[in-house]
């Protein structure tokens, strides 16, 4: 059933909407807090300035002039150079310093750690450890050493005594020149091997990729997604017409306003290192430390305090943070180090960065007949934790919402002189919506087709679900068309000027998106060492507040309100009575990807739902006990107060709580403990999905462009708080229009330097960039997650580069051809007017 | 490297005297985090950029990464922590916590301020959210919150004149 649902229409989801699973909750008190658009329950502490980000724990130790208090400060010694080996590590003066703590370099470094260990490795890849202690750097901002002083500003006075000498090796930019014959070889030692070319033979029912051969040159690794080549190829060559296209998705930046930050404790009495850390996954970034710094898991407790900002920045262990921490241990105090913007642009990952040449094959109907990518994704230096993986689910998903006869990707995972990549809100899926739509777009034009109608023709009908695409993803519910309609209409009557120095144009596109990750078969089978269950915890306690513990972390995106309103909503209290803790790995519930991949919502509310009613089924048997009646006579109020109907008597849910505790008369069999924990596994990745439209304006004379209106339709299934899940999406489409417009992490292709390295290189999407945003949710449950969820977190990431990049082309079809990657930046956009004859 | 001179600085903040010795070199947005535990301030690029770090000086928003503290030697500064009185939010943090004006809350502190000095100067809505956010970056919300906030005072304004 789908539930149109607006901003200014914000219903309860009514018992008749329920997904299976949810079960009825008889007696609620008050309004159903499932539904409900409510403020967050920690925003009165971030206005009033009382957030506790990891850079403001202990902050008042920080200065001190007279030579600092117990806290110790790194910086961290980085590469200058983007390819070479380094020759000479001499810190004898910095070491003299009276404010030095600590200086160690690559020997020490490989003295006291160990590498970090991968999780998801493509086929073919050999590199199966990332290098803490390298004597070759490979990208500028390497980390090769590590300064620990007083002060920050006394670390950073002191690395610059630190003498380090490199011998220079030529360096290669961009994943094509270094495919290309006789490019510099980052990892030469691996280049020619026979390589192992991991999980091989026939997709599986799951998807799991085809490797196609052994590692060369700087390629690390290939797989094949979908339909075997040679059968794609021949439904090419039989077709009447084909679109080909070489097309790219830019190099990002995470860029959230908060950097990444650690302070790290090491004990040396009980040997514990204790630390804070703006991670998205604490108990990964646990589980590689250990192994890093040679420690049992439980000596180490990874605290996540607020976050700003994740976007898949924050969710792998990097090396400097690791540093970090082998400082805190060698010195046995506490070490900070949160790091600056430039280090943010430069040396922490970076997401995207795939060139891919695609191939759409139409019948004379214009109905699909085949799609082929070849993806080849920038790995950057080495290939971090899950390396890969943006890149391989870009080739596993890009069939997106349509049919095809036949379609496949291949993926090649490349090696380049550039600070490594990883996961970046929309991980590929936006990538591969960006190559599928820009070529749809493009087979219209061709073909002299109406690209709004090719998409109809050829998208998955509601009628057709479940649905299994050609790389085996299976679609569970939806009605793409719908919403594709929808977002076209927004547009319909609106103006498509193309005369004149300012053109008009606009365009829609659709979109899915892979959320619930993941089923932990899943993951397996695909070879991915995660497991994707998660545990949700409720515990009542003696005066009757209700904790929960998840897996979850919060990072802006809500999920605390979230799930302390699943929680309410189950229980049938108010949410004032529910508090939720999260990101400790001594209190909260393991978990391998904690927040990420649109899944907090779905498997962490998935598992709450259950011990949410299994929590508020106790409590009911309880309070039956007490008012000696059965616990289908009792209900509990608006005050919290248990009713038992036959015989009248009352007790309040905090008395029952407290007599729960004391455990006295309660029959053997019965716990006495109030925590009920529930594991959930989802069955099968559910599938959010959206359109988004577009209308802009492109001044000829200056190349830039305005977005004059954009328009989102997204579908995640039942909102828990439809006012966080329209944030979410407004702030994912401005985020889109950043990749689309101004963001763009480059490279000197000749010296290989970064050349955004603060603000002003990199322009984040400004308030003037970012119209208003409107957002039209509709509600079609999941069908086998509790509760009817769907992520959302991602979705809208995905359709604003080439739902801009379409509309652009609608304005100005002079340059269409020619629109093959973002950022659409005003001199790119104006030397395409130029090359395109259209000048003024 | 010698180690850098230290001075005294003493500074009016949010009504109160404060005295810090602190490096001549030291930023004030450092100051007011480290020196006096002032952690609403936040530092997202030191670059006079992101704007997280936005104070009043004199009532007038600053950044507070581009100026050394020992520059606020003897001035008023007002900072996040300032705003809301015994625990009470102000109209604006009401109106952004409402409207769902923040997500991570990294960058709201600074625009907090900056809209507060637009408020009391009486902008309008269309100078504040054209002008005066234009100072601003924000990664999570893409402002639509943040100028729903803006509207939201307004017609507050309007009712209540």
């Amino acid at each position: 059933m789908t539930t149109p649902h607006t901003p200014d229409d914000r219903p309860g989801t009514p018992d008749s909407d329920r997904a299976p699973g949810a079960g009825p909750v008889s007696d609620a008190a008050g309004p159903r807090l499932i539904g409900r658009s409510m403020p967050r329950i920690h925003d009165d502490r971030i206005l009033r300035g009382d957030g506790r980000y990891t850079d403001d724990i202990e902050a008042l130790d920080a200065i001190d002039a007279h030579g600092g208090g117990s806290l110790a400060h790194a910086a961290v010694l980085r590469s200058p150079v983007p390819h070479g080996r380094l020759t000479r590590f001499d810190a004898d003066t910095a070491r003299a310093d009276s404010r030095a703590l600590l200086v160690i370099g690559p020997d020490e470094i490989e003295r006291h750690a160990d590498p970090l260990p991968t999780v998801w490795r493509m086929p073919g890849q050999l590199q199966d450890r990332i290098q803490v202690a390298d004597r070759t750097v490979r990208y500028v901002g390497q980390p090769v050493g590590l300064v620990v002083a007083s002060s920050r500003a006394a670390a950073e006075d002191i690395a610059e005594l630190v003498e380090i000498s490199y011998e220079p090796l030529p360096a290669v930019v961009g994943v094509d020149a270094a495919l290309a014959p006789g490019a510099p070889l980052l990892h030469p030692a691996t280049a020619d091997s026979t390589g192992t070319p991991g999980p091989t033979g026939t997709p599986g029912p799951t998807g799991a990729p085809e490797g196609t051969g052994p590692a060369h040159g700087n390629q690390a690794g290939e797989a094949r997604f979908g339909d075997p080549r040679a059968d794609v190829e021949r439904v090419i060559a039989a077709a009447p017409h084909v679109t080909t296209r070489e097309l790219a998705v830019q190099r990002v930046s995470y860029t959230s306003m908060e950097p990444r930050a650690v302070l790290a404790e090491w004990i040396p009495g009980t040997a514990q290192l204790s630390l804070w850390s703006s991670t998205q996954v604490p108990h990964a970034f646990r589980y590689g430390l250990a192994r890093a710094l040679r420690l049992r898991m439980d000596q180490i407790r990874v605290s996540v305090p607020d976050l700003g900002g994740g976007f898949g920045g924050k969710t792998v262990l990097h090396v400097d943070e690791t540093l970090v921490c082998l400082a805190a241990k060698l010195l046995g105090r506490r070490v900070r180090w949160t790091e600056d913007r430039n280090e943010a642009l430069t040396a922490s990952y970076q997401g995207r960065g795939q060139n891919v040449t695609a191939r759409l094959a139409l019948d004379t109907d214009g109905r699909f007949l085949a799609l082929d990518a070849h993806i080849r994704g920038d790995l950057g230096a080495f290939a971090t934790q899950a390396g890969s993986g943006p890149f391989q689910i870009a080739g596993q998903s890009i069939e997106g919402p349509y049919r095809f006869d036949r379609a496949g990707a291949t993926v090649t995972a490349v090696y380049t002189n550039a600070v490594p990549t990883g996961a970046y809100r929309g991980y590929g899926m936006q990538e591969a919506c960006y190559v599928r739509e820009r070529l749809i777009e493009e087979a219209a034009r061709e073909l002299g087709l109406e690209a709004h109608e090719l998409r109809l023709r050829n998208l998955v009908s509601a009628a057709e679900m479940p649905y299994t695409t050609r790389a085996m993803s299976t679609y569970d519910t939806g009605d793409y068309a719908a919403a594709l309609r929808a977002a076209r209409q927004a547009v319909a009557g609106l103006p498509r000027e193309r005369t004149g120095r300012v053109r008009r144009g606009v365009a829609a596109v659709p979109s899915i998106e892979a959320t619930g990750y993941g089923p932990t078969a899943l993951q397996e089978t695909i070879g991915i060492e995660a497991s994707g269950w998660e545990s949700g915890r409720i515990r009542v306690n003696e005066d009757g507040t209700v904790t929960v513990y998840a897996g979850a972390i919060a990072m802006g995106q809500g999920i605390e309100t979230t799930l302390a309103q699943i929680v309410a909503d189950r229980l049938g209290l108010p949410l004032a009575h529910i508090a939720v803790r999260l990101g400790d790995t001594e209190t909260t519930p393991h978990s391998d990807y904690s927040s990420q991949a649109s899944r907090s919502v779905v498997v962490c509310g998935g598992a709450l739902m259950r011990a949410g009613e299994q929590m508020r089924a106790r409590m009911h048997a309880l309070a039956a006990s007490y008012l000696e009646t059965s616990p289908e006579d009792i209900s509990l109020d608006a005050e919290q107060v248990f009713h038992a109907g036959k015989t009248s008597r009352t007790m309040t849910w905090r008395d029952v709580a407290h007599r729960g505790w004391l455990g006295w008369g309660r029959p053997a069999h019965d716990r006495i403990m109030l925590e009920e924990t529930v594991d959930f596994d989802p069955p099968a990745i559910t599938y959010a999905y959206a359109a988004h439209a577009a209308a802009v304006a492109v001044d000829l004379d200056t190349g830039k462009i305005t977005v004059e209106g954009y328009w989102a339709f997204p579908d995640s299934g039942v909102l828990v708080n439809p006012a966080i899940a329209e944030g979410q999406t407004v702030g994912a489409v401005a985020q889109g229009l950043g990749i689309a417009l101004t963001e763009e992490a480059a490279y000197d292709p000749h010296t290989a330097q970064p050349l955004a390295t603060s603000l002003w290189d990199y322009e984040l999407p400004a308030p003037a960039t970012v119209p208003t945003v409107h957002v039209t949710h509709t509600e079609t449950p999941s069908t086998f997650i509790p509760g009817g969820f769907k992520g959302l977190g991602e979705g809208g990431i995905m359709p604003p580069p080439v739902v801009l990049t379409n509309a652009v082309a609608d304005a100005v079809p002079e340059i269409a051809p020619a629109l093959h990657r973002t950022p659409l930046t005003p001199y790119r956009v104006w030397t395409l007017v130029q090359e395109a004859g259209l000048e003024g | 490297m010698s180690v850098a001179a230290v001075r005294t600085v003493t500074l009016t903040v949010n009504g109160t005297e404060r005295t810090a010795r602190t490096e001549v070199r030291t930023l004030l947005s450092d100051f007011l985090r480290n020196a006096l535990g002032l952690t609403g301030t936040h530092v997202g690029c030191e670059e006079g950029i992101c704007g997280s770090c936005t104070v009043l000086l004199e009532g007038v928003p600053v950044r507070a990464c581009l100026m050394l503290a020992v520059q606020a030697e003897g001035a008023r500064v007002e900072t996040v922590e300032g705003l809301a009185q015994n625990g009470e939010l102000t109209g604006l943090q009401s109106a952004m916590r409402d409207e769902h004006g923040l997500q991570c809350g990294f960058c709201t502190p600074g625009i907090l301020m900056s809209l507060t000095a637009a408020e009391r100067e009486g902008l309008s809505e269309e100078e504040t959210t054209g002008q005066v956010l234009a100072g601003h970056r924000c990664r999570c919300t893409g402002y639509a919150g943040i100028r729903a906030a803006v509207a939201r005072r307004r017609k507050e304004s309007e009712a209540t004149p």
